[in-house]
């Protein structure tokens, strides 16, 4: 090896640093700085955890699963856990950052899962990609809430959807879908949510929503009805078949009218009713189904069949509620035996109790309280006697005996309404009982006696002889119109209208005659002639007790003139009748009037004149007479009463007078009688009588000229004179009467030696029976006399 | 080959090689004078760059594992697996085979490639107790092995090309795909920073020498 100089240490200057360090260091640096910041931005980025707990997690995946915000990711669920007691499902989702502020308080999440209903499949794309939760908040941020509480079930309105949110309520009869449409004229406006049953499982209630803007459509008139199934009717107008759509005929759904103007926008979470159909829903306006109800339950004893759901329950009859449900309670415990009995629930309107104001529940139930305190008690009664349905009402029972009780606030579901005994009438026994009295009726036989009448009646009025008797009637009629007519003709005639005047004239002269009597006393002259009179007459009653007997008498008399063929008098009276009528019909018996006036007007001159010369001084003095003779008679009739016992003896021999000859001849004179009234000669008389009233007319002018009237005075004086004559001779009556008296007590006594064998007094008593019917003939024969004075003209 | 335990190096012998035609020059020779490439006896930025660019590969390789490696979208699912992930998955459905590749293939092989450049670059500074030729063997194979380690790259790459069925399922690459290649790539450039001249060089201090008439083994 050769000698080579020793190596000299040589360094290099050390280089600066960064000609040391290489260029390459650049990329590492870079990437750490990228890493870095992307790092940084990440984190930055990072939005915050919101929790939210579920019942359960059924397909959510940690990691996996997404939560969307309009079917838009915004999050990722990180963890699945418990809450602290197990209770629910924790999950937690990492928020998107942009939209973390939004998930405020009233943020909704569920989990969208595929869903097969009725109206069509949702949530099919989270068969094959798994569930995701979906979120549901609104635009206004309201800060961020990081725990939530997750809805088992899609909200009624997602994604930003606005409506109207209400509460329905079904209505008896009526079903109410979940998830179904609420239609409008066929337009799907709204959607019913999840259904409830109420507290006291009676009804049930769901949510809804009628989405914007249909929202408005709603007002406090609108009614909902059930729209789902359909209904056929056959009227009139042909057959028709009802279903809103074919959807909702599978589906179900719910559709609405306002039915009346006037309603008012609501308020979310309204309730409203879901009617069976339209036409309930309709009528339901007017029966203010709406409002706070109260609800009430009682039970009965008796397990009536025939109420039914929404029987009405009526208070003091008005309808305030109605049957809602109706159930068997068994409770041995509570009634002590195990009959079924039967729980009713009523639904109580408040406002139909006629209370001031609007009352709630509260305040009807304290009102019924108060009632039921007072003796109201709710039993069953009929509601309709042809259906047999029954209805609860409510009554004070006036009881004595009646146990207090009110409504037990205690009871469940509902306060319970004291009850009493069911007031039922077994209509259907009684209308039983009723057809079978009338099925017992003898109806037959009743109708044949009915068909034999007729029968009878038919034959009697169909005679000949009943048919002929109306002619006769009308010939009879026609008879007495004539003799009607001809009697208003006299009447009618002038002479019979100036009748009147002159009698007026008579009376007035009378009149002043009488005043011209009174001025002289007349009247106490009279008086006193009255009391002598009376004296007369008390001593005639004494008479007259004797008189039974001579009536007897006069009875058989009577009784033999009863024999008499009046009926053929009478006949014979008719047609006497018949021709004074066509007297009367002449003209001379109308002129008679005319006459008569003026023999009236001669009397009327006459009086006057008679009153001129003092008349009624004689007639004074004549009364004074006849005072004095009545006097003297009372004092003579002290006798009579044995001269009526001869009477009675001649009574008993008039008895033995053949008056049946007497009655014949008697009608062979009325007879003779007709016969000379229908001869020409009879016809004359009316105007031989006018002649003969025309001569007494002159006769008494003549009279009157010729001093007649001092003529009567001297006549008057003259009867004065017999007056006192006859006065003189009662006085000696008294003496013939007591000589008569003996001897009527000799004959009395001779009579009663026969009294007992031949009994007189009955025989007497006969007669005076006889007299007493001859004495009513001779009665009637007057009144027909009275009736055809033209008998008078011939004296009798 | 079995080489004796002192070797004389170039360096030793005042001789500097050239790096792409292998003539060897004397020690001051500026350019080759065959090739024309600059002579270097040693680079003395290597073992710096290698540095920097394992630095790049490792920050690479962490989201290469944590992203999603494949995103494989079909009509009823959308799948998204990092490396690891997919092939525990694939264990799970029992394809082991397929798993200890990829295991292999993109987190044994880039692992050990880190590792293996780490410990060379630190046994050239302070030494090591691993023979030198056992180290250039480990090189030389992390440089042959590091380009395989693509596979999964090529993997999602034909994969995404091939599976794209429109709406019944397409396959992406996920991100993962992008920085595995690139922790791929600056491993790559790391190993080939290393000048594998300096395993040899025995002393931490490299002494110029005088040229001399040695055997010279490179």
């Amino acid at each position: 090896m050769t000698e080579t100089p020793p190596n000299v240490p040589i360094r290099p200057a050390r280089r600066s640093f960064f000609e040391r360090v290489s260029i390459v260091w650049v990329v590492p640096l870079v990437a750490l700085v990228i890493a870095l910041g992307v790092a940084w931005q990440s984190y930055a980025d990072r939005g915050p955890v919101v929790e939210i707990a579920f019942e359960n997690a059924s397909g959510v995946v940690a990691g996996q699963t997404e939560l969307r915000y309009r079917d838009v990711a915004v999050g990722l669920v990180e963890t699945v856990s418990f809450t602290e007691s197990l209770g629910k499902v924790l999950v937690g989702v990492r928020l998107d950052k942009a939209v973390a502020e939004y998930v405020d308080d009233e943020s909704e999440f569920f989990v969208v899962r595929p869903e097969i209903t009725s109206r069509g499949v949702s949530g099919l794309e989270t068969v094959l990609s798994g569930v995701y939760i979906q979120g549901d908040w609104d635009t206004e941020p309201g800060g961020f809430t990081p725990l939530h509480e997750g809805s088992a079930d899609s909200p009624l309105m997602v994604g930003g959807k606005r409506g109207k949110r209400l509460v329905l309520r079904a209505a008896p009869e009526a079903s109410l879908t979940e998830r179904s449409p609420i239609v409008y004229q066929g337009l799907e406006v709204g959607q019913i949510g999840r259904a409830n049953i109420t507290d006291d499982g009676n009804t049930i209630e769901a949510e809804a929503v009628v989405f914007a803007p249909h929202d408005r459509l709603i007002s406090s008139a609108t009614r909902f009805w059930d729209a789902s199934g359909f209904s056929f009717s056959l009227g009139p107008g042909g057959a028709r078949l009802d279903f809103s759509s074919v959807a909702s005929l599978v589906s179900g759904g719910v559709t609405f009218r306002t039915v009346v103007s006037g309603g008012e926008p609501v308020e979310d979470g309204q309730v409203f009713v879901v009617y069976p159909d339209e036409g309930s829903a309709r009528s339901s306006v007017f029966s203010e189904e709406d409002g706070p109800r109260l609800n009430l339950s009682a039970i009965f004893e008796d397990h009536a069949s025939g109420l039914s759901e929404d029987a009405p329950v009526e208070l003091g009859g008005i309808r305030i509620g109605r049957v809602t449900a109706l159930n068997g309670v068994v409770d041995a415990d509570r009634f002590g035996d195990e009959r079924v009995r039967l729980a009713v629930t009523l639904s109580i309107n408040p406002s139909r109790l006629g209370m001031d104001g609007d009352i709630g529940a509260d305040a009807a139930l304290e009102f019924l309280q108060r009632r039921a305190q007072e003796g109201v008690r709710a039993r069953l009664v009929n509601a309709s006697l042809l259906t047999g349905g029954l209805k609860v009402e409510m009554i004070e029972i006036e009881e004595p005996d009646l146990d207090p009780a009110e409504i037990d606030l205690t009871h469940e579901p509902n306060p319970l309404f004291p009850t009493t005994e069911s007031d039922i009438a077994d209509v259907s026994a009684t209308a039983e009982g009723v057809f079978e009295r009338i099925n017992a009726l003898p109806i037959e036989e009743l109708l044949d006696s009915a068909i034999g009448l007729m029968d009878n009646i038919s034959r009697v009025a169909g005679s000949p002889d009943l048919r002929a008797l109306p002619t006769d009637l009308r010939a009879t009629i026609g008879e007495v119109r004539g003799t009607v007519e001809e009697v208003r003709n006299v009447i009618g005639s002038e002479d019979i209208q100036a009748l009147p005047g002159r009698i007026t004239a008579v009376a007035d002269q009378l009149e002043i005659l009488v005043s011209d009597l009174n001025e002289r006393d007349v009247a106490g002259r009279v008086l006193a002639a009255f009391d002598a009179t009376q004296e007369a007459a008390a001593d005639v009653s004494k008479v007259s007790q004797g008189l039974p007997e001579l009536f007897e008498s006069i009875d058989a008399v009577a009784k033999k003139a009863a024999n008499l063929e009046i009926e053929q008098l009478t006949e014979e009276l008719t047609g006497l009748t018949r021709n004074a009528r066509t007297l009367l019909g002449s003209d001379q018996a109308q002129a008679l009037p005319a006459a008569v006036t003026a023999t009236l007007a001669e009397i009327d001159t006459i009086l006057s004149e008679a009153r001129e010369q003092g008349m009624t001084d004689s007639i004074v003095t004549a009364l004074n007479a006849a005072r004095d003779a009545a006097g003297t008679v009372s004092r003579s009739f002290e006798g009579v009463p044995d001269l009526v016992d001869r009477l009675n003896a001649v009574a008993a021999k008039a008895e033995t007078v053949p008056l049946d000859q007497l009655g014949e001849d008697l009608s062979a004179l009325l007879n003779s009688a007709n016969q000379v009234l229908d001869t020409d000669g009879a016809r004359q008389l009316p105007e031989d009588l006018g002649n003969a009233l025309q001569e007494l007319q002159a006769v008494l002018q003549e009279l009157r000229e010729g001093g007649t009237v001092e003529n009567v005075n001297a006549t008057f004086d003259s009867a004065r004179q017999a007056a006192d004559t006859l006065r003189e001779i009662a006085q000696q009556l008294p003496a013939i009467l007591s000589q008569a008296r003996s001897v009527l007590s000799r004959a009395g006594s001779t009579i009663e030696g026969y009294d007992a064998d031949r009994g007189v007094g009955r025989d007497l008593a006969i007669a005076v029976r006889e007299v007493q019917r001859a004495a009513e003939a001779v009665s009637s024969l007057a009144r027909a006399l009275e009736r055809s004075p033209n008998s008078l003209l011939f004296g009798r | 080959m079995e080489i004796p335990g002192n070797v004389t190096t170039a360096r030793q012998m005042g001789l500097v090689a050239c790096t792409r035609c292998t003539k060897v020059w004397p020690g001051e020779t500026e350019r080759c004078g065959r090739c024309g490439h600059r002579m270097q006896s040693r680079d003395p930025g290597s073992l710096q760059r290698a540095w920097a660019w394992w630095v790049v590969g490792l920050i690479c390789y962490i989201p290469a594992n944590t992203y999603p490696m494949l995103s494989t979208r079909t009509l009823v699912s959308k799948s998204e697996d990092t490396i690891v992930g997919g092939a525990v998955e694939l264990a799970h459905h029992g394809s082991y085979g397929i798993a200890i590749v990829i295991l292999v293939a993109s987190v044994l092989i880039p692992i050990g490639k880190f590792a293996v450049i780490a410990a060379l670059a630190i046994g050239v500074r302070r030494g090591t107790r691993m023979s030198q030729l056992r180290r250039h063997q480990l090189y030389e194979v992390v440089e042959y092995i590091g380009r395989w380690s693509m596979i999964d790259v090529f993997v999602v790459a034909i994969l995404s090309s091939l599976v794209q069925l429109g709406a019944l399922a397409s396959i992406a690459p996920g991100k993962a795909s992008l920085f595995f290649a690139l922790s791929v790539i600056f491993t790559m450039l790391s190993a080939q920073s290393f000048d594998s001249r300096m395993i040899w060089d025995r002393d931490s201090e490299p002494t110029p020498q005088p040229l001399q008439p040695q055997e010279v083994h490179a």
